[in-house]
């Protein structure tokens, strides 16, 4: 190796491996994609609303996924259900992510709080979530926001214990001991040394959260407690459901299944091609 | 005994958890918590009697009280739309969930097994490679896309099995057993396909590590078969943590029910909650959610006892 190749930053180096990996690149690549639809959705196609002409159409030139019982397009559905399923997908994440890193990070400092926060994550992971999820959401009463608040809600368990876990080693580090000599609030320990300890972690829990809120979102979506006045590809299978498609019109429900396969796939093979180009181990 | 005694307050623990968190999502989430009991399409005089009879006028103490007395009697409340007991609209369905549940769950193990062993014995190899991304890939599979899938595929196209309901109505005696077992293969496979991917991924991972072990290497010294030893020496002690994450898997395969039953029109606890949702019936979605909560933390408990019965080193850690 050069002197250059040397005085890379591990940061640098994780990009480094990381390009060369295809399946991670083509993952990445997929994930704009979808990300570019689903700002651009009202450039693509028209809102789907109202009732179309050609009701129950298998796919053609002209409606490139086929029409619905209601003859409206399904490729316009499945555009416009990327923006929906994507932005819940995407906030509930985030906020599960600040949820579990206050948790974790409070978990692993502060050594009085360990256990019962242990104790509350650990009962949290044992329940079945989707009924839960199911109940709250349908008092909450069906909305894009929600569906978000409600996924994130039940979604941090287990951000908390990855970053518990990884926190829990920094902590007795001698320089965590030596801010404490120094004088240094709590707060600016955990801002200053621990935060930046766990944030590799935290990276690939961002993009399993975001896929797992997706998955989540599809199916309170499906079981009808999408928001009625917006798309998402839960709400298209939902409504393929009721109006009995579900076992004539293959089009509506094989191309939202489909764009939620593409997603939750790209973001999982996202995360393994990081994790193991975070892994400098394997490469000499 | 101290063991399963510590196993059994944790599980009460766990419930009383589940309970308590219904209990007051319901009241604190925005809007009028009295949605959760009474109909919002009742006259107001018949709401207000309802509101007493629910005890709704009481303080939150008293009522979360009155509540857990209820539940200790198996009081659910009364669904809106039936006009008869929760725990009647649920007791009805829960015998085709158990069905479903348990024969995924035994259809998992048994394919899961001879997988994860095929994995580990091939680690590295092609073999291995394919088990090991089509695992993955199966994790991020989303049910009912999986169940329609196979609906088309194996229901409508090849028509070998019925697309929806759990019996024929018409059949009786041995009649009737087949055509459940006929009505369960779709549902059942579209639950195991979700289910398998991270059941063989463990079970891959641990038995590496046990086939790694100084006993395993004994074992071959002595001029054991290699089969012998996979089967015998190191699967026993890889079972073990692999029951823990099956364990810990039951609420992904409760959730999983809920959507699969709701595909294939299986009348069970999950097709209970999607017709409850569809109706706005609060208490049926409440006393669903205790009743699955519960039977996870019983199947739980028995998964935990049994390992502690059967292997020694768990009852002291």
């Amino acid at each position: 190796m050069t002197a250059a190749a040397v005085e890379l930053t591990p940061r640098l180096r994780t990009w480094s491996a990381f390009r060369r990996n295809p399946l991670g690149v083509a993952s990445a690549i997929v994930l704009v994609l979808l990300a570019l639809v689903a700002v651009c959705a009202p450039l693509i196609a028209p809102f789907p609303e109202g009732y179309g002409a050609d009701t129950s159409q298998p796919p053609s030139a002209a409606h490139w996924f086929g029409t619905d019982d209601i003859g409206q397009d399904v490729f316009a559905q499945v555009v416009w259900g990327t923006r929906v399923s994507m932005a819940v997908g995407v906030s509930a994440s985030v906020l599960a992510i600040v949820i579990g890193l206050l948790i974790g990070v409070s978990a692993a400092y502060f050594r009085r709080l360990d256990t019962p926060l242990g104790v509350l994550v650990d009962l949290s992971l044992s329940l079945p979530v989707l009924p839960l999820m199911i109940l709250v959401a349908a008092l909450a009463g069906p909305s894009v926001r929600t569906l978000a608040v409600v996924i994130a809600l039940f979604s941090w368990p287990e951000v908390a214990r990855v970053v518990r876990s990884q926190a829990i080693a920094i902590v007795p580090m001698p320089f965590v001991s030596a801010a404490k000599v120094v004088g240094g609030s709590s707060l600016w320990i955990v801002r200053k040394h621990l935060l930046p300890g766990v944030i590799p972690v935290v990276g690939v829990s961002v993009v399993l959260t975001t896929s797992r809120a997706v998955l989540a979102e599809a199916g309170l979506s499906f079981l009808g407690l999408g928001d009625p006045n917006s798309w998402s590809w839960g709400t298209i299978l939902h409504k393929a459901q009721q109006s009995g498609a579900l076992a004539t019109a293959w089009w509506t429900t094989l191309f939202p299944s489909l764009a939620i396969l593409l997603l939750v796939v790209s973001t999982t093979l996202l995360s393994v091609a990081y994790n193991d180009a975070r892994d400098h181990r394997n490469s000499s | 005994m101290r063991f399963i005694g510590l196993r059994l307050a944790r599980g009460l623990l766990t419930l009383w958890f589940a309970v308590t968190v219904t209990f007051f999502l319901v009241r604190l989430l925005p809007g009028d918590p009295v949605t959760a009991v009474a109909d919002p399409n009742m006259t107001e005089a018949l709401r207000q009697k309802l509101l007493a009879d629910f005890g709704l006028d009481k303080p939150l103490a008293a009522q979360y009280l009155d509540y857990l007395g209820q539940l200790l009697h198996g009081n659910l409340g009364m669904s809106f739309r039936q006009s008869i007991p929760v725990t009647t609209v649920l007791m009805e369905r829960l015998p085709w969930t158990l069905i479903l549940t348990v024969s995924a769950m035994v259809v998992t193990i048994v394919l899961g097994i001879p997988l994860g062993v095929l994995a580990a014995t091939r680690a590295r190899g092609w073999v291995d490679r394919v088990i090991q991304i089509t695992g993955v890939t199966a994790q991020s599979l989303f049910v009912p896309s999986v169940g329609i899938f196979l609906m088309y595929l194996l229901g409508v196209w090849l028509r070998w099995f019925p697309i929806g309901g759990a019996v024929d109505l018409d059949a009786t005696g041995f009649a009737a057993t087949l055509s459940m077992l006929h009505h369960l293969v779709l549902p059942c496979l579209s639950l195991v396909l979700i289910q398998l991917g991270g059941y063989v991924l463990t079970m891959r991972t641990t038995l590496i590590e046990a086939l790694g072990e100084d006993y395993v290497s004994l074992a071959k010294a002595k001029g054991v078969r290699p089969g012998t030893v996979v089967w015998k020496h190191a699967l026993r002690n890889a079972l073990l943590p692999t029951t823990t994450i099956a364990g810990l898997q039951l609420g992904t395969l409760v959730g999983g029910a809920v959507l699969t039953e709701t595909i294939y029109a299986y009348p069970g606890v999950g097709r209970a909650i999607y017709e409850a949702v569809g109706q706005l019936d609060f208490p049926v979605l409440q006393g669903a959610f205790v009743l699955l909560a519960a039977a996870v933390v019983a199947a739980n408990l028995i998964t935990d006892v049994a390992y502690g019965i059967l292997d020694p080193r768990v009852r002291t850690s």
